[in-house]
């Protein structure tokens, strides 16, 4: 008896969704028996995992936690379908952040604007930040040819150190002990004020944003240009694509939604700038949410509220099982792992041959 | 040599994939000592129904015979075992190891202990017997396709394969080693062997074949001895019509050219000058053939007036506009179409039939307003183009990865030909190479039709009967130079032959 791997033909959508379905569910029984050997029922993990979706108030919570990550991750589907391999969301959600706050701490020493446009700035601004950080590795890749990998992640811990240099330096709230923290943002520069929860701007805005970047990449010309890009760069030279300029729309998208996930950080979850190491990577989190969402803008911000529940579930079982809270990454990690175990059964078929 | 009259009998056989039929209810024979072509389209099912034969498809009714017994082959060991052996398309080696080593790989027979001098002295002698040039010892990665394909034949020899079936062998062969090739298949013959060879080049069936057997549309449409045929029966077997001649009534204007390249220098992939001063003119309604071996320049100029690749020196000039180095889009956008001679490196595999159809068209206002591409109208246009081309797709939305190259092939050229409106110059690089019969025919009628409408034709090909038949002026590149032109009237294989070998015109009619 042997096992054999077969290419499968063109599969269906529903195929294709069955498979992570499954996959997903196998990353449970996996990460399940690594909680065993810990020394923790599996069935308390998961079933705490679980009771988090269940309830009004951890759902709200798993929502909130999920809106960087949604929007992270909805930029990494305009950049991973252009086959531009963004791995610095991370930076270019600390990028957002730093212009949110930058906002907030111009208008409250200086008085910039009335205050009802301060929300609005730090939108356009945390959007602005985290898209020309993004599109900084892209004009290179377009300019010199140099690949985006290796950019996109260094200038993640340039980000990382620059956000570390604000908080325990200029930015650092006077009146604070001494403490690494900005000052608490006031109601008109914070998003739970608007509608009473973040989640529930959040999560409008997000699938809002998700609808137009799926019309955007099936519709018009320049999303067309960004498949073609992603498929085959010859063929998008061949077919008149205008690389460079496709690139640095497309990264500009990307970073700039990263940004807004910065944002919504800082002007939704903490309400105020604290060090890096609080948040630290959702950038990377958000890869995983959009190869789980098969880089379907749609599916992203479910994802992205399930992973969201996962971080609340972190803090759940750290508190009642007595857990670290690095347990709950390994089911992230497991899950990662599976989501490409699956990609791989969805091309391939293995078949018992006697 | 007494025994039963077929080695191989195969009867009834019908296997069908999603969508299509590949082989309806077909028969085969193959006899002791005899080469047997299997004629046929692209499509037309030859390569299915001895994929069946070797196991590697079970049939979905149909009965197969082998030394006169009925068997059932479950995949290729059965049918290794039945001394049946296949020499695919695409080799099965691996580079890094040797000859020897690849001929044993996956025997059972050799035990724990390979004794390495005996494989050695066996293979030697076999190899002497068909005065071949490979050494056991070589490693594969050392050989050209030609003695890769050797290996392979070896690998089958070592086997004691009686029936051997060869998948169009000689698509990766220079002629030499196609001739080479030939004469190792009726020695073959001569010792007993049956040899199947799947073809679509009927020039092969008339040099090597005793019998033919014609496929179309997965069904078997007749079986002739070779020497009581012609090319005509056969094409009209294979096609299941007479070809259509080339005729045209065109007439050129030849006051203002459409096209004016003068001077052009451009680099190869590796930094050398592979066009070198290359100046002509190109006219309206005018087909200008480019002769020469592949690699002589050829790709390499069309590549740069599509402003795919940097001109160092020179001008191009579109109707009197300097295109020279323009971006593609701007070059596109100037009526300038281009068909590339490797399909698949300019097409989008993942993206369906009807998105690389559109591929250049997507900004253009038959399918786009200056904010949405009309999916609708996109589509429209590509179910016309893919009846039009004859692209075989189950749907417009099917990925192109999963087309055949020939499919990708006719896509590409309907994708120039069927997508971009006020197309001036046509730049077409082996348009036809690897194509069946009546694919071929279809892609000259359409140039010709082209070319009657005003549109210019660059025509790059290693044919020189195509370039003969369509061209009104041949030009001959070599080492990337341009070493003589010939007017319709004056061509002569002979002399043409002689300028690819990079002798000049001057020197020729001397």
């Amino acid at each position: 008896m042997m096992l054999k791997l077969e290419k499968r033909g063109q599969f269906s959508r529903k195929f294709s969704a069955a498979v992570t379905v499954i996959f997903v569910a196998a990353s449970f029984l996996v990460a399940g028996l690594i909680f065993e050997i810990l020394g923790v029922r599996a069935v308390d993990v998961i079933a705490r995992l679980f009771e988090v979706y269940l309830s009004e108030r951890t759902l709200l919570e798993a929502a909130l936690r999920g809106l960087p990550l949604g929007f992270a991750a909805l930029g990494l589907t305009v950049a991973f379908k252009m086959n531009f391999w963004n791995i610095g969301a991370e930076g270019q959600i600390y990028l957002g952040m730093v212009a949110a706050t930058g906002v907030v701490l111009l208008h409250a020493y200086y008085g910039l604007v009335p205050d009802f446009l301060v929300l609005p700035l730090m939108v356009v601004l945390s959007f602005l930040a985290g898209g020309l950080y993004c599109a900084l590795p892209a004009f290179l890749k377009a300019k010199l040819g140099v690949n985006e990998i290796l950019p996109t992640l260094m200038l993640n811990y340039v980000a990382y150190h620059f956000v570390n240099y604000l908080i325990h330096g200029p930015w650092r709230d006077p009146k604070g002990f001494g403490f690494p923290l900005s000052i608490v943002f006031p109601p008109y520069a914070r998003l739970d004020t608007v509608l009473g929860h973040t989640a529930y701007i959040g999560v409008p805005a997000a699938f809002i944003i998700a609808g137009l970047l799926y019309g955007f990449i099936m519709y018009t010309p320049a999303g067309f240009e960004m498949r073609v890009l992603g498929q085959n760069y010859e063929a998008a030279r061949y077919a008149g694509v205008r690389i460079g300029r496709t690139l640095l729309l497309g990264s500009l998208i990307a970073g700039g939604l990263a940004g807004l996930g910065g944002l919504t950080i800082v002007a939704g979850i903490l309400g105020r700038m604290r060090p890096p190491s609080a948040y630290v990577g959702y950038g990377y989190t958000a890869i995983i949410i959009a190869f789980l969402a098969a880089l379907n803008p749609w599916l992203a911000v479910p994802a992205a509220v399930f992973f969201g529940g996962l971080l609340v579930a972190g803090d759940v079982i750290q508190a009642t099982l007595n857990l670290p809270f690095p347990a709950i990454q390994i089911l992230q990690a497991t899950i990662f792992l599976m989501i490409i175990l699956g990609e791989f059964f969805k091309r391939y078929r293995l078949r018992v041959v006697i | 040599m007494s025994g039963p009259e077929y080695l191989v009998e195969m009867r009834g056989i019908v296997k069908k994939f999603p969508n299509v039929v590949a082989n309806d209810n077909v028969s085969f024979t193959l006899r002791p000592g005899e080469v047997h072509a299997l004629l046929g389209e692209n499509g037309a099912g030859k390569s299915t129904l001895m994929n069946i034969l070797y196991g590697i498809y079970r049939p979905d009714a149909g009965e197969i015979w082998v030394y006169g017994k009925k068997v059932d082959i479950r995949g290729p060991r059965d049918a290794l075992a039945l001394g049946i052996g296949m020499v695919h398309q695409q080799f099965k080696l691996i580079p890094v190891h040797t000859v020897a080593e690849n001929v044993i790989l996956g025997l059972r027979e050799q035990g724990f202990v390979i004794n390495e001098r005996k494989i050695n002295n066996e293979l030697t002698q076999l190899i002497q017997r068909y005065g071949w040039t490979i050494s056991p010892n070589s490693r594969v990665w050392q050989l050209s396709a030609g003695e890769k394909q050797q290996v392979e034949l070896l690998k089958a020899l070592y086997r004691k394969v009686r029936i051997l079936i060869l998948d169009e062998p000689t698509s990766v062969l220079t002629p030499q080693e196609t001739v080479a090739l030939f004469q190792t298949l009726r020695k073959m013959a001569s010792q007993g062997l049956g040899v199947v060879l799947i073809t679509h080049k009927l020039e092969e069936v008339f040099s090597v074949a005793d019998r033919v057997t014609v496929m179309r549309a997965g069904r078997n449409v007749a079986t002739k001895n070779v020497k009581e045929t012609n090319i005509e029966e056969l094409v009209e077997l294979m096609i299941g019509r007479p070809l259509l001649k080339i005729s045209s009534t065109r007439s050129l204007d030849t006051s203002k050219p459409v096209l004016e390249a003068s001077g052009l220098v451009v680099l190869g992939d590796k930094g050398l000058e592979a066009v070198r001063n290359v100046s002509f003119k190109l006219y309206r309604g005018e087909i200008l053939g480019i002769a020469g071996v592949s690699g002589n320049g050829q790709t390499e100029l069309l590549e740069a007036i599509a402003g795919l690749r940097k001109i160092m020196r020179g001008k191009v000039l579109l109707d009197g506009v300097d295109i020279t180095n323009r971006h593609p889009q701007k070059i596109i956008d100037a009526g300038v179409s281009y068909i590339p001679a490797e399909v698949l490196r300019y097409s989008a595999p993942e993206m369906t039939v009807a998105e690389n159809l559109v591929l250049k068209a997507y900004r253009n206002h038959l399918f786009a307003n200056s904010l949405m591409i009309r999916w609708r109208d996109v589509n429209r246009k590509a179910e016309e183009l893919v009846k039009a081309f004859r692209i075989v797709t189950p749907t417009i939305t099917n990925k192109v990865a999963n087309l055949s190259g020939g499919n990708i092939q006719r896509l590409v050229l309907a994708r120039e030909l069927g997508t971009l409106p006020n197309t001036k110059v046509i730049l077409a690089a082996y348009p036809t190479r690897g194509l069946d019969i009546a694919s071929t025919e279809q892609i000259h009628q359409e140039l010709v039709k082209r070319a009657e409408q005003g549109v210019a034709v660059l025509l790059v090909s290693e044919e020189l009967e195509e370039l003969m038949a369509l061209s009104d002026r041949i030009m001959v590149m070599y080492r990337g130079e341009i070493v003589g032109v010939l007017r319709r009237g004056e061509y002569d294989v002979e002399e043409i032959g002689l300028m690819m070998t990079g002798v000049k015109r001057a020197e020729v009619s001397a």
